[in-house]
């Protein structure tokens, strides 16, 4: 009898493992690749994009989901193959690109932190392409791509992020304004720091910009605690800041609960500028009426891009700059708050695009 | 003097020292440049309170585990299980289905593991590990296949907030009382005003949540105390032999400890995804569970210790976040340095010269990294939790108790 149980309890424990083991990445990397409903004819048919997202995935409201709407909109124009994969631990990141790089004409890598692990795999699969979001892939001493099949994908995202401080410089009612930066010290967060003070600055020279960061390289936590964006952002509030841009990922959705919450609180309304993607519109429906504007990054435009040029063999490996000029930035008008003053903002994109704005990257 | 300490009730005995706490806060804020009060605020206290309550039932959680001898490393993957099963029935019933079965779920994490270190005799911290590795693949398994997401839920409602009433401007049945402690907090007297701000944080924008957790604390003492069944599972945790002997189901005891165990780190993790981030998302439990057990050791296996312990971690942590400009949180060295000073002539008095020079040596360190720098860094507070422990174990280890037979495995009839 005690023996039967305990084979019951070894099932049991048994299907544990293989729920976790299910729940890590086996099952997205299924059902990414069996779509075939797409487009088939088009020139794309016979080759597979490698996707691999950073540690968050599909469903992060934001840079994630960005980099997968390129995909998705390859796949129906094109009629690619994609294959999703999500990465659960940082230092799985060369397995999975070499594992994607095994079945993919091209692999992406969303996030900075692939760079490393890209141009070691790239380099052993010299007839894959590859692609990395967010860092240039450039050798800087030999100013050499680190891989002769390697691009990267970078924005400027000081322009987008200064328009946005425009926005918000002429908005601002309190004349105090918040930055949540999601990890300081990789340089990549100070940009749109550096933009987005330049923006507030250059229309409101009166207005003060408290700052902050989450946490300090090498803690990623930045990214992923909301509740941490909420209880910065509660503070921020809490003494005068009116406006609030997060450039911290997923913690930005705790600015936006908070400022539901001051507003509730305090009877004065609240705002919060989104980043990446247009917040409006992946925000919870509660909250969606304290999304100002969102800077946006358009990674989707720069993974269609880039399968699109393998596609078409126009691959060129090293830095490709996605700027305001290039479509790669730019700011969302959805919800209407800021209608009244687009035309402002309009004006210094195209001084940005003219070159008679020259925005700092480095605070 | 300390005799004379000792002979007062406890609550008045912890209320003193926390207004001895608030002194030190505010001399220390005063001295820096930029100082805006935020030590004191009530926004500082409202943070700690927020901040402690999955400490404090992550350690409570250890507690009747550890007092039933059966060390729960698992208390992180227990939480994960409860941010989980509270953010889905909070979604899928209500926020209070969602406190039920966020401690629903950890307690099936604490029955996984009473039945692996309990029945099967398996190391307890192999169990425990198992189970931290397993909870979050479960959690991501569920919540793409219930929530079509691997990473996050929806936004999750919360239980609300309450003001007391008198002391915090809340209302009583539905008529607005005077907000007592604002008013003295505005007259801006050194000390007397801090001291008014600081209680005010405590008593409004208070989470139902936080106060049901905060009831714990009596609860777990009256329960693990007072009572017959308390009695009989601490007596599996010094020496069950003996409770066996006189007819204790010591086996019972030990899984009731367990479970309960993990109810609790699973209640403090439906905090975390109901009150603390607003929906539940991979991973965010951030260690909290193993926090937990620095509280427990710190608290010296008692539930007053492990809250003492929780507000002290969780106190740097709430107030650096809302430290903008990081001088709060320099001043809190300066704090740090004066109770290393206290504990080295403390140490002094009592003859234990070794100690004395070290916390001296400490001090010293703390006070030249005050003196040399304009702000402190972003990750102190997070080390802070494990430094205080350290820092514990090294002057304190001999007042510490853990029960005797913690971490041992029983087999009924051995001997």
């Amino acid at each position: 009898m005690r023996k039967q149980w305990k084979f019951l309890l070894a099932l049991v424990a048994a299907f544990g493992l293989f729920a976790a083991a299910c729940g890590s990445d086996g099952d997205d990397a299924a059902d990414g690749g069996g779509d075939s409903e797409a487009a088939a004819d088009g020139i794309g048919a016979d080759k597979t994009v490698g996707l691999t997202f950073d540690l968050l995935g599909r469903g992060d409201q934001s840079f994630n989901d960005s980099a997968a709407a390129g995909t998705d909109k390859a796949k129906a124009d094109f009629g690619v193959t994609v294959n999703e994969i999500t990465p659960t631990d940082a230092s799985a990141r060369a397995g999975d690109l070499q594992l994607q790089a095994e079945n993919s004409d091209l692999v992406v890598g969303v996030g900075f932190s692939f760079a490393q692990a890209a141009a070691e795999v790239a380099a052993e699969n010299p007839d894959v392409k590859f692609a990395v979001v967010d860092d240039s892939m450039m050798n800087f001493d030999t100013g050499e791509p680190l891989a002769p099949n390697a691009a990267g994908l970078v924005f400027a995202e000081e322009q987008g992020s200064y328009l946005v401080g425009v926005a918000a410089g002429l908005k601002t009612e309190t004349n105090v304004i918040g930055f949540i930066g999601g990890v300081s010290g990789i340089g990549l967060i100070e940009k749109f720091e550096a933009g987005f003070v330049a923006g507030v600055q250059s229309v409101n020279p009166d207005a003060e910009v408290k700052v902050d960061y989450i946490s300090e390289f090498p803690d990623f936590a930045g990214f992923e605690s909301p509740d941490r964006g909420k209880e910065i952002a509660s503070a921020m509030y809490g003494e005068g800041a009116d406006i609030i841009y997060a450039a911290a990922g997923l913690s930005g959705s705790g600015m936006f609960q908070a400022a539901a919450d001051h507003t509730a609180a305090e009877g004065s309304k609240v705002w919060g500028i989104g980043v990446d993607s247009d917040q409006y519109n992946t925000v919870d429906p509660s909250v969606q009426e304290y999304v100002l504007t969102s800077m946006l990054k358009r990674v989707d435009n720069a993974v269609y891009n880039i399968t699109e040029d393998v596609l078409k063999d126009n691959f060129v490996p090293g830095e490709v700059r996605y700027d305001l000029a290039a479509g790669g930035v730019d700011y969302s008008t959805t919800g209407g708050f800021i209608d009244d003053i687009t035309g402002e903002i309009d004006e210094a994109k195209q001084a940005i695009i003219d070159g008679e704005i020259e925005v700092p990257t480095a605070p | 003097m300390l005799a004379a300490l000792h002979r007062l009730p406890t609550w008045l005995r912890f209320a003193l020292y926390a207004s001895v706490g608030v002194l030190v806060l505010a001399i220390a804020e005063s001295f820096e440049s930029g100082g805006v009060g935020r030590l004191t605020a009530d926004t500082a206290s409202r943070a700690m309170l927020k901040w402690c309550i999955p400490i404090l039932l992550a350690g409570l959680g250890g507690l009747f585990s550890e007092r039933a001898s059966i060390v729960n490393i698992g208390l992180e993957g227990m939480m994960i299980l409860g941010t989980w099963f509270g953010a889905w029935a909070a979604l899928e019933f209500s926020p209070w289905m969602g406190l039920v079965f966020g401690v629903l779920g950890g307690a099936l994490g604490g029955l996984i593991h009473a039945v692996a270190t309990v029945s099967f005799g398996v190391d307890h911290v192999i169990s425990g590990v198992a189970i931290n590795i397993m909870a979050p693949g479960v959690t991501t398994f569920l919540s793409s296949e219930v929530f079509g997401n691997r990473t996050q839920s929806p936004d999750v409602p919360g239980l609300g907030e309450v003001d007391v009433p008198v002391l915090a401007g809340g209302t009583f049945f539905g008529a607005e009382t005077p907000d007592i402690l604002g008013s003295i907090a505005d007259q801006g007297v050194f000390f007397v005003s801090d001291l008014a701000s600081f209680a005010r944080g405590l008593v409004s924008g208070i989470a139902i949540f936080s106060l049901i957790a905060l009831a714990l604390v009596p609860l777990s003492g009256w329960f693990l105390w007072k009572t017959r069944a308390g009695l009989q599972l601490r007596s599996a945790g010094e020496y069950p032999l003996a409770g066996e002997s006189l007819g204790v189901n010591v086996i019972r005891r030990m899984y009731l400890g367990v479970v309960v165990s993990g109810a609790l780190a699973g209640l403090g993790g439906a905090f975390i995804a109901m009150e603390l981030t607003g929906f539940y998302q991979n991973g965010q439990t951030g260690g909290r569970g193993f926090i937990g057990l620095a509280a427990l050791i710190f608290g010296n296996w008692r539930p007053l210790g492990i809250l003492a312990a929780a507000f002290l971690f969780g106190y740097p942590f709430g107030v650096s976040l809302r430290d903008l400009d990081g001088q709060s949180t320099h001043a809190l060295l300066l704090v740090v340095s004066f109770c290393l000073a206290v504990v080295s002539l403390w140490a002094a008095t009592a003859r234990r010269l070794v100690d004395a020079v070290m916390a001296l040596v400490f001090a010293v360190v703390m006070f030249a990294w005050y003196v040399q720098t304009d702000v402190a860094p972003d990750w102190l507070p997070n080390a802070m939790p494990y430094v205080i422990v350290l820092l514990v174990l090294v002057f304190a280890a001999q007042r510490l108790r853990a029960p005797a037979f913690d971490g041992q495995i029983y087999r009924r009839g051995a001997t």
